[in-house]
């Protein structure tokens, strides 16, 4: 038998290699829990220095959950709330969705992604100030491509199951706190996505205000939507049902406390 | 997202800018404007020119003593005079005998200008021909009064007149002048007729005009040489033959002449297509020039439109960042901004359309006559939108491109 070539078992080594390093996207088939984050590294170059705001981070969230991420500003709970939104993408690790892994995905798969599992509600409700509360809660539909009468039932619809039925034609900078964050729910809902992701949903609310908005997701919660809390608040995350604390990019504690 | 939402939302943040759209307009409307104003003021002027012509009688032929060729500089006018001789009867005749594809052909002489009096009235500057009776149904004179001469008026040397109607209208204020007696250089001729008035071409009155029977000019003016030359009218059996009919004529004439077939005419030809040709010879230039100048502007009004959709992109990466996050694809944000450009940008070219309508229509009512063609306006508003799309493409990519991250947390 002919001695092998030195640098053909060179290559053959690295090919081994990179088929090694692809293999559990191609061997682990779709996870049955709604999210699946398996070894999440999130890396910021900075300069010559890299950062790791995320360092391995793994768990899973099952249909219909009510979870909060709660950790400290600079601990990676921000980054991990962009990439289970799908706002970014992780460094290394694979992250599944609804059965989709996502972690490998382009920029216009994210988008769709975004558009049809993700409800996004933030702290500064990210209305379009022009857009009447009926046409901003229309915007994830008009982007899922469909009609304008059917949107518009949907869109009424979904104002009307957070109370706001008859502002429907206000603009946010004639509505309330409390009713521009119920706005931005409707729109969060309207498309009815997998997750309601919440970023400090209650961040930019009175108490009184923030009580009312958490009672709404209890009670979207009890109608069987999976929500995740972001916070850094610990009486607003302990209404949740289970709490992850983030720290350094890893996780903490992960307790259900219900 | 498909086009009406596309198109709306255009529409709703144009409208929601009314102002800033209205100036970063103004560099589009200015353009647009200008352009189609001068266009139409070209295409007003060609059909001018074309009204003229079929108004001198697009079918007639006329054979003289220089061609249109022969005017282009001073060599060619000198070497058009050594060359060139005086058309005569003979000739005449000699095409009148041989000719296939003719229908009429007639003689006029003459050109100069003399003055006219009636009585004590004097009217300066008139021009005076002389012309056989078959001109009348060559040039299918209009006549307003009385009658053309009659060949035996011709023949007979009769002192008649036919005049244009304005130095009937000037001599004879009151009255009819038909059966009045007029004088040119003081010999005493009687008018005939009247042609029916006719305007200008080029600003040459179309009038102010004499004729008398050829014979008649030519006993009493000296004879049909030096500004009396005589030129041949000449009509085709149809305008299929039209063609056919200047080769004929132009080949009898040169057979009488005994040219070589290497030697150039020495006489001209003059048809109504030399004379269009001879208009876009002197628009032709011009009109690169008249509508560069306006190109220039919408390219100011391009480089205007990208700016502000710079801006635009500036001030809306939060709402980029919104659109993304709700699952808006990059081809979604790329449309979006490139249709706002495109939009903004036909609504200046439409503007611009009306405008320049308006203006049109006021320099037709009080200046010269201007005209829109359809395609322009078509042009004009694809122009603009194109101009849009490709000043919008830059800022438009921008926005498509922007990191959701990032958007999200701009102010």
């Amino acid at each position: 038998m002919p001695a092998l070539p030195v640098n053909v078992l060179y290559e053959f080594m690295q090919v081994t290699e990179q088929i090694v390093e692809m293999m559990p996207s191609v061997t682990s088939g779709a996870p049955e829990s709604l999210i699946s984050m398996r070894n999440i590294w999130k890396t910021y170059q900075m300069g010559i220095e890299q950062l790791h705001a995320l360092q391995g981070v793994s768990f899973e969230v099952q249909k219909g959950e009510y979870l909060a991420i709660i950790g400290p500003s600079g601990s990676g709970k921000s980054t991990l709330m962009n990439l289970i939104g799908c706002l970014d993408s992780p460094s290394k690790g694979q992250y599944w969705i609804n059965g989709s892994l996502v972690s490998a995905m382009t920029d216009d798969e994210l988008a769709t992604i975004r558009n049809k599992e993700i409800g996004f509600v933030f702290q500064t409700f990210n209305l379009l100030a022009r857009a009447t509360a009926l046409h901003n809660v229309e915007l994830p539909l008009i982007y899922a491509g469909m009609g304008s009468s059917e949107r518009n039932e949907k869109a009424r619809a979904a104002l009307a199951s957070v109370e706001l039925g008859d502002r429907v034609l206000h603009r946010p900078n004639e509505l309330s706190g409390g009713q521009r964050q119920r706005v931005a729910i409707a729109r969060a809902l309207v498309n009815h996505p997998s997750i309601l992701l919440a970023d400090e949903p209650t961040g930019a609310l009175d108490t009184t205000t923030s009580y009312e908005i958490m009672a709404l997701f209890e009670k979207l919660h009890e109608e069987g939507n999976t929500i995740i809390l972001v916070t850094h608040e610990h009486d607003i995350a302990a209404r949740a049902h289970r709490i992850i604390t983030i720290r350094d990019g890893l996780i903490e504690k992960d307790e259900r406390i219900r | 997202m498909n086009f009406t939402e596309v198109l709306k939302l255009a529409f709703s943040s144009i409208w929601a800018h009314k102002l800033r759209s209205f100036l970063t307009l103004l560099g589009m409307i200015i353009g647009v404007t200008a352009f189609m104003v001068v266009l139409s003021l070209l295409q007003g002027f060609n059909l001018y020119i074309d009204e003229k012509i079929a108004g001198i009688g697009s079918n007639i032929i006329t054979v003289q003593q220089f061609g249109i060729d022969d005017f282009k500089d001073s060599d060619t006018i000198a070497a058009a005079q050594r060359r060139n001789k005086d058309l005569t009867f003979d000739e005449l005749n000699f095409i009148r005998e041989r000719a296939q594809t003719i229908d009429k052909i007639g003689v006029k002489a003459g050109g100069s200008t003399v003055d006219i009096k009636r009585g004590a009235e004097t009217l300066q500057d008139v021009r005076v021909d002389g012309a056989e009776p078959v001109i009348a149904d060559i040039e299918k004179l209009d006549i307003a009064e009385g009658r053309y001469f009659t060949e035996s008026e011709n023949n007979n040397s009769v002192r008649v007149a036919f005049v244009g109607a304005d130095v009937a209208s000037k001599l004879f204020p009151f009255g009819s002048p038909v059966g009045e007696e007029i004088a040119v250089r003081g010999i005493p001729y009687k008018v005939v007729g009247v042609q029916t008035a006719k305007g200008s071409i080029f600003g040459q009155p179309q009038d102010v005009f004499v004729q008398l029977p050829l014979k008649t000019y030519g006993s009493n003016f000296g004879g049909f040489t030096r500004n009396r030359l005589l030129y041949f009218e000449i009509t085709s059996l149809s305008d299929k033959l039209f063609k056919d009919t200047v080769d004929e004529v132009r080949t009898l004439l040169r057979v009488k002449r005994r040219l070589a077939f290497d030697e150039k005419d020495n006489f001209g030809i003059i048809t109504p297509d030399a004379i269009t040709s001879m208009r876009d010879s002197i628009l032709g230039p011009t009109f690169i020039v008249i509508i560069a100048v306006p190109g220039i502007a919408l390219l100011v009004g391009a480089i205007v439109i990208m700016n502000i959709m710079l801006v635009a992109v500036t001030e809306r990466t939060k709402e980029i960042g919104i659109r993304k996050s709700l699952g808006a694809r990059q081809g979604d944000i790329l449309k979006q901004f490139l249709f706002e450009a495109a939009t903004l940008s036909a609504i200046g070219g439409i503007v611009g359309l009306i405008l320049a309508e308006l203006l049109g229509f006021i320099i037709t009512k009080f200046i010269f006559q201007t005209s829109i063609p359809l395609w322009s306006a078509f042009v004009a508003i694809g122009v603009s939108a194109l101009v849009g799309i490709v000043a919008g493409l830059f800022p438009a990519w921008k926005a498509a491109k922007l990191d959701p991250i990032e958007a999200l947390r701009a102010d």
